[in-house]
């Protein structure tokens, strides 16, 4: 194709080129639409995903734990602690002579410790005394 | 005129037997104005057989017209074997009318001049046999405008709907560039979002890895809640006539029983704990409830 010809059509090829741009960008729309689709869900579930997990840590990883986990002999009158073995993660405490009062208080922050419970006793062994038996971890 | 061999791209300027003058006195301020009437100036000009293309521009204050067919010179160019792809743009001698007040002799007995304006060929046997004959020596600043062989034949497509079509495509184009631009931008937050997130925490960025950390953690979450969302319900259900006698929290299981003197404060426990799906059954002075988690 020599000069004289692209002269002679030079309309013809700027409509040609102006259409092909148009095509162009309407395939860059479409294919954007199809990206933002297709990575919308994707990101919104990793996002989703990773703060779940984030969640999960923070409470169940147990880090600093220990402190926390210390409240549940002070909570009560140290006289009343039977037993409290604390290592590795692991907790093992009893209790007796605890009064409904003192049950309450110390069921309600063993609740707000975001500890495993792996066994709770909570038995009356006289009138208004309890003992009580408790097992966790984290 | 002698056949000639051309290698580089040459400007033509043609005599006046290509194309025919007018000069008119009219109230036309630009030249697209001039060239849509100029096919009505020429109509008893021209023959009405061929199609001729149009060349307009201003001389002084009056406007200089020009009808010439392109095929026509077209055809003479390629006899004396000038290609198209060589001419690079086509001038009228006209254009030229004052550089000519000096005679040029164009072969042994005709010559180019300018008589009263307009550039005219001439029988040289008709010129004073004195007469010194200028040489065709033109400078290229004094040859302006002219035309292109190709914007003078004749496209499909007129250069108005040329115009308006391609600015139309032109302008849609843009449009869908913006709007698919603007839609990825809107995902551009959410990813800066993710990419925080994955710098925060690098390991995260396997899918695996996440999997393997929920599937982990999910458990533990669901179980725990449910440990506590009970013993929060049994608690709930205790009061002055419904005291705790034993709980026992093992074995993903939770069992309360509770001591109940009045019957209808039992009904009360019973109702409550089986719209929280406990097991309930009677034992004794009051009742048992239990819940698999």
């Amino acid at each position: 194709m020599n000069l004289m010809t692209l002269q002679r059509y030079k309309n013809e090829i700027v409509l040609l080129l102006s259409l092909l741009f148009m095509i162009g960008a309407f395939f860059y729309k479409s294919s954007a639409n199809g990206y933002v689709e297709k990575n919308r869900l994707a990101v919104a579930s990793q996002i989703a995903e990773i703060s779940t997990i984030q969640k999960y840590k923070k409470q169940w990883d147990g880090k600093g734990l220990g402190s926390k986990v210390k409240l549940l002999k002070t909570v009560v009158p140290e006289s009343k602690v039977k037993k409290f073995l604390k290592k590795t993660k692991k907790l093992d405490a009893s209790y007796e002579n605890l009064d409904a009062k003192e049950v309450t208080i110390l069921t309600n922050k063993l609740l707000n410790v975001p500890v495993q419970i792996t066994k709770l006793d909570i038995i009356e062994s006289s009138k208004n005394k309890f003992k009580v038996e408790l097992k966790c971890k984290w | 005129m002698d056949s000639v061999t051309l290698k580089n791209s040459v400007d033509i300027i043609l005599t006046p037997q290509f194309y025919t003058f007018l000069r008119e006195d009219l109230d036309l301020k630009f030249s697209y104005q001039a060239k849509q009437i100029a096919p009505s100036l020429f109509d008893d000009y021209l023959d009405r057989g061929k199609e001729y293309q149009y060349y307009v521009y201003k001389c002084g204050n009056q406007w200089c017209f020009i009808a010439y067919n392109i095929e026509e010179i077209d055809s003479f160019l390629e006899s004396k074997g000038i290609e198209k792809h060589r001419v690079s743009k086509i001038f009228f001698a006209q254009q030229l009318a004052d550089e000519l007040e000096d005679p040029i002799e164009l072969s042994s007995n005709s010559v180019l001049h300018t008589i009263d304006g307009i550039v005219t060929i001439f029988p040289k046997s008709l010129m004073p046999s004195d007469i010194e004959y200028a040489r065709a020596n033109f400078n290229k600043s004094k040859l302006k405008g002219g035309v292109t062989m190709g914007a003078s034949l004749n496209s499909f497509v007129s250069l108005k709907e040329t115009i308006i079509l391609s600015s139309l495509f032109f302008l849609l184009g843009s449009t869908f560039i913006f709007e698919g631009y603007r839609t990825k931008s809107s995902v551009e937050s959410d990813n800066e979002k993710l990419i925080e997130l994955l710098s925060e925490n690098s390991n995260f960025s396997n899918s695996r890895v996440r999997a393997s950390l929920l599937e982990q953690y999910k458990p533990i979450d669901t179980l725990e809640r449910q440990k506590r969302d009970s013993i929060q319900v049994i608690s709930k259900l205790l009061s002055a006539q419904s005291q705790l006698k034993s709980l026992t929290l093992k074995n993903n299981k939770i069992e309360a029983t509770l001591s109940i003197t009045d019957k209808m404060v039992t009904q009360q426990v019973k109702e409550h704990a089986e719209a929280k799906n406990f097991t309930v059954s009677s034992s004794g002075n009051g009742l048992n409830v239990e819940k698999k988690l």
